[in-house]
C-alpha cells in the first residue's frame, strides 16, 4: 500500500514537473530534483562527490538494488560540457523515468547518474549575462601570455547575451549568406569572393593584443581535461590533464567500481547516430587511435538500436570526439564501451529546389544550405522568432569612425532545443537505455555433469556460458589492467581437489560464447561452481555429489 | 699573592696546553671535501626516511642563512616529502633566483639517490665560506633537494624482506592478476634474513649445476648434458591457491609513469596509475614545480648502469626535442661524462626502453625544463672494466675479493609447502643496484658535480651594455644589452613552442617612454616596436651565451633604471 501511494505521488510529482517547468533547471533545482529522486525510492542514492571552485557541488545518483556493486554498471552522464544544457535535463529525467516507469531494470543493471560535470559553466546558462560558458570558476591563461583571463565578453548592447559582432571592413572575411543575409558565411576565397565583414564574438580587446575575447575570465572546460588526446596548452586544457576537482572525483570513483560496464553520455560527441569507424593503420599504432575490430561491431549494434527508438536523421553530426573529451577516454582509457549523443539537433530542413531532382545532382549543385541559414529556416519553421537578435549598429572603441554591429545567433540557439521539445527527447533515450541494458553480458551455467570415478573421485564438468549479444569485455578492456577477468571458483579447498585449482581466470567471453572446465574431487558434499566479475554480474550453480 | 702567582701559572699552562693541542692537529685537510664539517654524516652507509631526515633537519639547523627544510606534501601513508631549499639566503630570494631542483629514490628499491642528492646538499653548505666558487654559486642559485620522492617504499624496501627489484613501485597495493583480490600473494620471506633471494630445487629437469670451484655460483649447462638443478623464482609460496607463485604482491604501479607529458595507460604504458599525477608523491612535485617557476634544471637520480639521460622517453615524442635544446643538453652531458668517470650519456627511447609518461619527460615536454636522469653505480667502479649490468661472473668476484661474502645469501635447504625440499640462497637485495659503501662517496661526489655544472649553467642575465644618443626635439634613444653568461636559454625550444612560461621583462623606468622596441638587427635598424606598454618590453626568450638588445625613444631629462626580470634567469638591474 506504502508502495502504491509513493508511486502515485512520483506519478503525480513528474507530472507537476512536466507541467510546471518552462525552461531548464537552475543548479538549485537540480539539487531539488535529486532530492526528491532520492527520497522517492529506496534504490536511489544522493551523494555529492565534492565541490567545484564555484562552490556547486559534483552530484552522484545511483540507482540500484541489491547487491548493486555486483551488476553491471552503466554511467549516465550530463553536463559534459557547460553549453549542452540538455544532457543535465536528459539526466535528471532519465533517472526519474527510470524509477516511475521501468523500475525492473534495476534487478540487473545498476545506475551511476552524474547530472552535471560542468555546474560552474552551466550557470552561466542562467545568468544575467548568458553566454556558452565552457570553463569552470578558476582563472586560467588561455592565451599564454603570463596574465589570467584579462580579456573576458562584454555585453556592448546590453542585451544579456554574448552574441557576435561584425565589423564592415574592406579587409573582411565574411560576407551576408545568399539565401538569408542575416547570415554571415565565410568568403570563398577559391570563388575569387571578396569579404565585407570582419567577425568576432562581443566584446573588447581589453588586453590590446588585436583578438579579441580570447582570454575568458572562465576556467577550464571538463570535457577537455581527460588523458586521451589530451589537448595541452590549449584554451580551456590547461597544462596538463585531469587537473581540476570535477574530473578527479569523476575518475577516482569511477576507479572504486570495478562493476562499471559501459558510458552513455550526454555531449557534443555523436557515435550513436553514426557509429564509430575501425581503422587498421589507427589500430596498429602502440598508442591506438582506433576503435578496435570487435568493438566496432558493437558499436554498430548499438548505434541500429539507437536509431531505432530515437529516430533523428542526422545532420551535421560529425564530431565523433575531440581531444581531451571524456567519452573517448571511458572508451580508450577506461576500457569500458562508451557512447555518446547530444540527443537533439537542428535538423536539416529541405529547401524547395532540394526535394525535386536526384540526389546525385543536388550534390553537385552544391545547394546544401549553410548551416546558419539551415537554423534560421528551422527557427522559422518552428515559430521561434527569438532565436536571432537582429543586427545592431554600436560604437566601438576598438573601431573608431567604422560600422560596428551587434547581433546574430542567441547563444545556446544551436545546442539547446526549446523546453516544450524535451520530454519526448527524454521518453526516447530513456527507452534506449533501457533497451541497450537488455544486451549486456549474461553468464550462465550449463552442462553441469558429475561423473563418478574409482575410489570416490568425482569429475565435474561444466560450461560457462555468455548469453547476451554483448561480451563481457570490450575488446579494449580486455588488455586494460581495471578491468576484472572473469574469476570461476569452486568451492573446494586445495587439498579435496586432484585436478584444478580452487580459483582461475578467464580472460573474457565474447557474445554468445562458451568456456567448458573441468575439475576431479576427492569426497562427496554440496558444490558451488561461481564465475563472473562485478561487471557482469555472477553466476552460480550449486550440485551434489 | 700566592693565589694570584698559582692562578696566573695556571692559565700559562692551560694556554701552553692548548698551544700545544693545535699543533697536535688530529686532521688534514684533503682537497675537494668539507673538512670539518659541522653536520658528521657517514657517506658510506645507506639511511631509513628517518635517518635521511635526521640529516637534513642537522644541515637546516647548522646553517640557518643557506638551508631551509620544509614539507612539500604527504606521501601516500602519510610521510612528509621533505626538501631542502640550499641558497644564499643574505642575497635575495631563493624563490627569484635560477634554480636546479634535484631528487632522488622515485623507484624505492633505487636507494641511493637519496644519498648523493642529500650529499650535494650537505657538501654546498659546508663548503660556502670556503670556496669562491661555491660562495657565488649560492648568491646566484637555489637548488630544490628532495632526497627521496617515494619515502613510503624506501623504508619497505629496507626494513621488510625484498629482491634487490622490489618494491619499485610506492606502497599502494594493486589487483595484479585482475581477480578481484589486491596484493595476496606476494613474497614470502621463507628464511626470515630479510632478503627475497632465489628458490632452487634439484630435479631430473634441471639444466644447471652448481660450479664445483665455487658452489655459489649455478652454471648452465649444455643442451646434450644432465645438469642438476632448476630454478624456482624468488622466495615465496602460492598464498591464493590459483597455482601462480607470487603473483599479487605491493604496487605494482611505477610511479615513473605518473607524469603529465604524453602520459598513456597502463595498456600501453605498463605501471601507469590512474592518470598524470595520480599518486600523492608526483602530484606534490608538480605542484611544487608549477609554483617554482625559477626551476630552469633538474636532475633525478636512479640506478643502475651508469647513464646521464635524457628525453625522448618515446620515440612518438622524437619532435619534442628539438635541435637547439639537444645541443645543449648535448654540451652538459658531454661534460658530465668526464666527469663522472665509467658514465655514458644515452637518450632513454633509443638507448633504454620505451618511456611514456616518464619525470623527465615532464621536466622538459610539460615545463619546458632541461632535466637528466643518472642511473647510478655500474660495473666500471668495481674492477675498472665494463661488464655490464648483472654480470653474475664479476659479482661473484666482488663479492669473493672486495665484499668478502657480505653480498651472498650461502644456499640452504627449506622444506616448502608447494615444491618440497629446495633451496634458498643469492645475493642480497643490497647489492648489485646499491653501491657497496666504500664505493659511495666519490660517486656522490662526482653526481653532485655533473648537477653543479648544469645548475651553473642555467640561465644568468647582466645589462652589459646601455647606449644613448639624442635624437633632438629632447628625445633620447637608450639601447640596452642583455647578456646571457651561460649556455641555458631562459626559454628553452619546448618552452617557446607553448609559451609555458610568460616572456622576460626589461623594463625602463623613471623616464618618459615615447617607443620601445627590440632590436632584432642593430647594424640594420631592424626593430620590433611593442605599442602597448613600450616601458616594460617583452623579449620572448635570451638565448644561451648571447645578447639581446632594447631599446626606448624617451623623451625629457632625468636618470632612468633598467630592470631585468626573468622567471628562469633570474634578475639584473642597471644603475647610472
Amino acid at each position: 500500500m506504502k508502495t502504491l501511494y509513493a508511486s502515485l505521488f512520483y506519478c503525480l510529482f513528474l507530472t507537476c514537473h512536466a507541467l510546471w517547468a518552462q525552461d531548464y533547471p537552475t543548479n538549485n533545482d537540480i539539487h531539488k530534483r535529486l532530492q526528491d529522486i532520492a527520497k522517492s525510492s529506496k534504490n536511489a542514492n544522493l551523494s555529492s562527490l565534492g565541490t567545484t571552485e564555484g562552490n556547486q557541488d559534483i552530484w552522484l545518483l545511483t540507482l540500484g538494488s541489491d547487491n548493486q556493486d555486483q551488476k553491471p554498471g552503466i554511467v549516465i552522464v550530463g553536463g559534459t560540457e557547460g553549453p549542452h544544457v540538455l544532457g543535465v535535463e536528459l539526466a535528471l529525467q532519465f533517472a526519474e523515468r527510470l524509477l516511475a516507469d521501468h523500475p525492473n531494470v534495476l534487478e540487473h543493471t545498476t545506475f551511476y547518474v552524474f547530472p552535471n560535470m560542468s555546474p560552474d559553466a552551466y550557470a552561466q546558462y542562467h545568468a544575467s549575462l548568458k553566454y556558452e560558458r565552457l570553463g569552470n570558476a578558476i582563472t586560467s591563461d588561455h592565451d599564454r601570455d603570463g596574465s589570467k583571463g584579462e580579456d573576458p565578453y562584454e555585453d556592448l548592447n546590453g542585451d544579456g547575451l554574448i552574441t557576435q559582432m561584425r565589423v564592415k571592413s574592406a579587409l573582411g572575411t565574411y560576407i551576408p549568406a545568399a539565401e538569408d543575409n542575416r547570415m554571415l558565411v565565410k568568403a570563398d576565397r577559391a570563388k575569387g569572393e571578396a569579404g565585407t565583414y570582419l567577425v568576432y564574438t562581443e566584446g573588447i580587446d581589453n588586453d590590446k593584443d588585436h583578438q579579441w575575447n580570447e582570454d575568458p575570465a572562465e576556467g577550464i572546460a571538463f570535457n577537455k581535461t581527460f588523458t586521451y588526446k589530451f589537448p595541452i596548452f590549449e584554451p580551456f586544457a590547461g597544462d596538463y590533464a585531469v587537473s581540476q576537482k570535477e574530473t578527479r572525483y569523476f575518475i577516482d570513483y569511477l576507479f572504486t567500481q570495478p562493476n562499471i560496464y559501459a558510458f552513455i553520455c550526454f555531449g557534443p560527441e555523436n557515435n550513436l547516430s553514426t557509429p564509430l569507424a575501425y581503422n587498421k593503420q589507427g589500430n596498429d599504432k602502440k598508442i591506438i587511435s582506433s576503435i578496435l575490430e570487435e568493438d566496432a561491431t558493437v558499436n554498430k549494434m548499438i548505434s541500429d538500436l539507437y536509431n531505432a527508438n530515437v529516430k533523428a536523421k542526422p545532420y551535421k553530426q560529425t564530431n565523433q570526439g575531440t581531444g581531451g573529451d571524456l567519452f573517448q577516454w571511458a572508451y580508450f582509457h577506461f576500457g569500458r564501451f562508451s557512447f555518446s549523443t547530444p540527443a537533439w539537433w537542428i535538423p536539416e530542413i529541405k529547401t524547395e529546389a532540394k526535394e525535386g531532382g536526384d540526389s546525385k545532382e543536388k550534390k553537385d549543385k552544391e545547394d546544401v544550405l549553410p548551416y546558419e541559414v539551415n537554423v534560421m529556416k528551422w527557427a522559422e519553421q518552428e515559430g521561434l522568432q527569438e532565436l536571432f537578435v537582429p543586427w545592431q549598429p554600436i560604437a566601438h572603441p576598438d573601431f573608431p569612425n567604422q560600422t560596428v554591429e551587434v547581433g546574430g545567433l542567441k547563444p545556446f540557439a544551436t545546442t539547446t532545443p526549446p523546453f516544450r521539445m524535451v520530454d519526448s527527447i527524454a521518453i526516447s533515450h530513456t527507452n534506449f537505455i533501457v533497451e541497450f541494458t537488455k544486451l549486456q553480458p549474461k553468464l550462465e551455467w550449463h552442462n553441469v555433469r558429475t561423473q563418478k570415478l574409482d575410489g570416490g573421485l568425482v569429475r565435474i564438468t561444466a560450461d560457462i556460458y555468455n548469453n547476451a549479444p554483448l561480451p563481457t569485455h570490450s575488446q579494449l578492456g580486455s588488455k586494460s589492467r581495471w578491468l576484472q577477468k572473469l574469476k570461476v571458483s569452486i568451492s573446494k579447498p586445495q587439498e579435496q581437489l586432484v585436478a584444478g585449482n580452487p580459483t582461475q581466470l578467464i580472460d573474457h567471453l565474447k557474445a554468445y560464447e562458451k568456456k567448458t572446465l573441468t575439475w576431479i574431487v576427492k569426497g562427496s558434499g554440496n558444490v558451488t561452481l561461481t564465475a563472473g566479475a562485478p561487471h557482469t554480474a555472477y553466476a552460480t550453480n550449486a550440485l551434489k555429489l | 699573592m700566592k693565589t694570584i702567582i698559582r692562578n696566573t701559572l695556571c692559565i700559562v699552562l692551560c694556554l701552553a696546553a692548548l698551544q700545544y693541542g693545535q699543533a697536535q692537529e688530529k686532521f688534514f685537510r684533503a682537497i675537494g671535501t668539507p673538512h670539518k664539517p659541522k653536520v658528521q654524516v657517514s657517506w658510506n652507509r645507506y639511511y631509513t626516511y628517518e635517518g635521511l631526515r635526521d640529516i637534513m633537519q642537522q644541515i637546516a639547523q647548522a646553517y640557518p642563512d643557506l638551508a631551509k627544510l620544509h614539507s612539500i606534501g604527504k606521501s601516500y601513508q602519510g610521510r612528509d616529502m621533505l626538501m631542502l631549499t640550499i641558497s644564499d639566503f643574505k642575497t635575495g630570494d631563493p624563490d627569484t633566483k635560477p634554480a636546479m631542483y634535484i631528487d632522488g629514490n622515485i623507484h624505492s628499491n633505487e636507494i641511493q639517490g637519496a644519498e648523493f642528492s642529500l650529499y650535494t646538499a650537505w657538501y654546498l653548505t659546508e663548503m660556502f665560506g670556503e670556496l669562491d666558487f661555491i660562495n657565488q654559486l649560492l648568491k646566484d642559485k637555489t637548488f630544490y633537494i628532495i632526497p627521496t620522492i617515494n619515502p613510503d617504499a624506501r623504508n619497505n624496501f629496507m626494513n621488510e624482506p625484498n629482491t634487490p627489484h622490489s618494491p619499485r613501485s610506492g606502497m599502494i597495493v594493486l589487483d595484479n592478476d585482475l581477480d578481484g583480490q589486491a596484493g595476496e600473494d606476494g613474497y614470502d620471506d621463507l628464511n626470515g634474513d630479510n632478503h627475497i633471494t632465489i628458490m632452487i630445487r634439484k630435479s631430473p629437469d634441471g639444466n644447471y649445476i652448481k660450479d664445483p670451484l665455487n658452489p655459489k655460483h649455478l652454471i648452465k649447462v649444455a643442451p646434450e648434458q644432465r645438469g642438476e638443478y632448476e630454478f624456482l623464482g624468488y622466495e615465496g609460496l602460492d598464498n591464493d591457491g590459483d597455482g601462480d607463485v607470487n603473483e599479487d604482491g605491493i604496487g605494482y604501479y611505477d610511479p615513473n609513469r605518473d607524469w603529465g607529458w604524453n602520459w598513456q595507460p597502463d595498456y600501453i604504458q605498463r605501471g601507469a596509475y590512474k592518470y598524470p599525477f595520480s599518486l600523492p608523491e608526483s602530484r606534490s612535485i608538480m605542484e611544487f614545480v608549477m609554483a617554482h617557476p625559477n626551476i630552469a634544471g633538474a636532475q633525478t637520480y636512479h640506478n643502475y648502469g651508469g647513464m646521464i639521460l635524457r628525453g625522448p622517453g618515446a620515440e612518438e615524442d622524437l619532435d619534442t626535442y628539438k635541435k637547439s635544446d639537444v645541443k645543449i643538453y648535448d654540451a652538459i652531458a658531454h661534460k658530465g661524462e668526464e666527469i663522472i668517470t665509467g658514465y655514458k650519456y644515452l637518450v632513454v627511447y633509443k638507448d633504454l626502453y620505451s618511456v611514456f609518461g616518464g619525470e623527465l619527460d615532464w621536466f622538459y615536454g610539460g615545463r619546458g625544463i632541461f632535466c637528466y636522469s643518472n642511473e647510478l653505480m655500474n660495473s666500471y667502479l668495481y674492477f675498472h672494466k665494463n661488464e655490464g649490468r648483472g654480470n653474475r661472473e664479476e659479482e661473484l668476484k666482488v663479492d669473493q675479493y672486495l665484499t668478502f661474502g657480505d653480498a651472498f645469501v650461502e644456499w640452504k635447504e627449506y622444506q616448502h609447502p608447494q615444491y618440497g625440499t629446495i633451496e634458498i640462497g643469492g645475493f642480497k637485495k643490497n647489492f648489485g643496484r646499491a653501491h657497496p659503501g666504500f664505493l659511495m662517496e666519490q660517486d656522490a661526489h662526482r653526481n653532485m658535480a655533473f648537477t653543479i655544472y648544469h645548475a651553473y649553467h642555467t640561465p644568468k642575465l647582466s645589462v652589459t651594455d646601455v647606449a644613448e644618443k639624442s635624437l633632438g626635439n629632447g628625445l633620447r634613444e637608450i639601447t640596452a644589452t642583455i647578456y646571457n653568461e651561460r649556455l641555458i636559454p631562459t626559454h628553452s625550444s619546448q618552452d617557446l613552442k607553448y609559451n609555458i612560461e610568460r616572456p622576460d621583462w626589461v623594463s625602463i623606468d623613471k623616464v618618459n617612454v615615447v617607443a620601445g622596441m627590440v632590436v632584432d638587427d642593430q647594424d640594420f635598424n631592424k626593430v620590433t616596436e611593442q605599442v602597448e606598454h613600450p616601458e616594460k618590453i617583452k623579449v620572448s626568450n635570451i638565448p644561451g651565451m648571447e645578447t639581446v638588445k632594447v631599446r626606448w625613444i624617451v623623451s625629457g631629462n632625468g636618470n632612468y633604471r633598467i630592470n631585468v626580470n626573468s622567471a628562469k634567469g633570474g634578475l639584473a638591474e642597471w644603475v647610472p
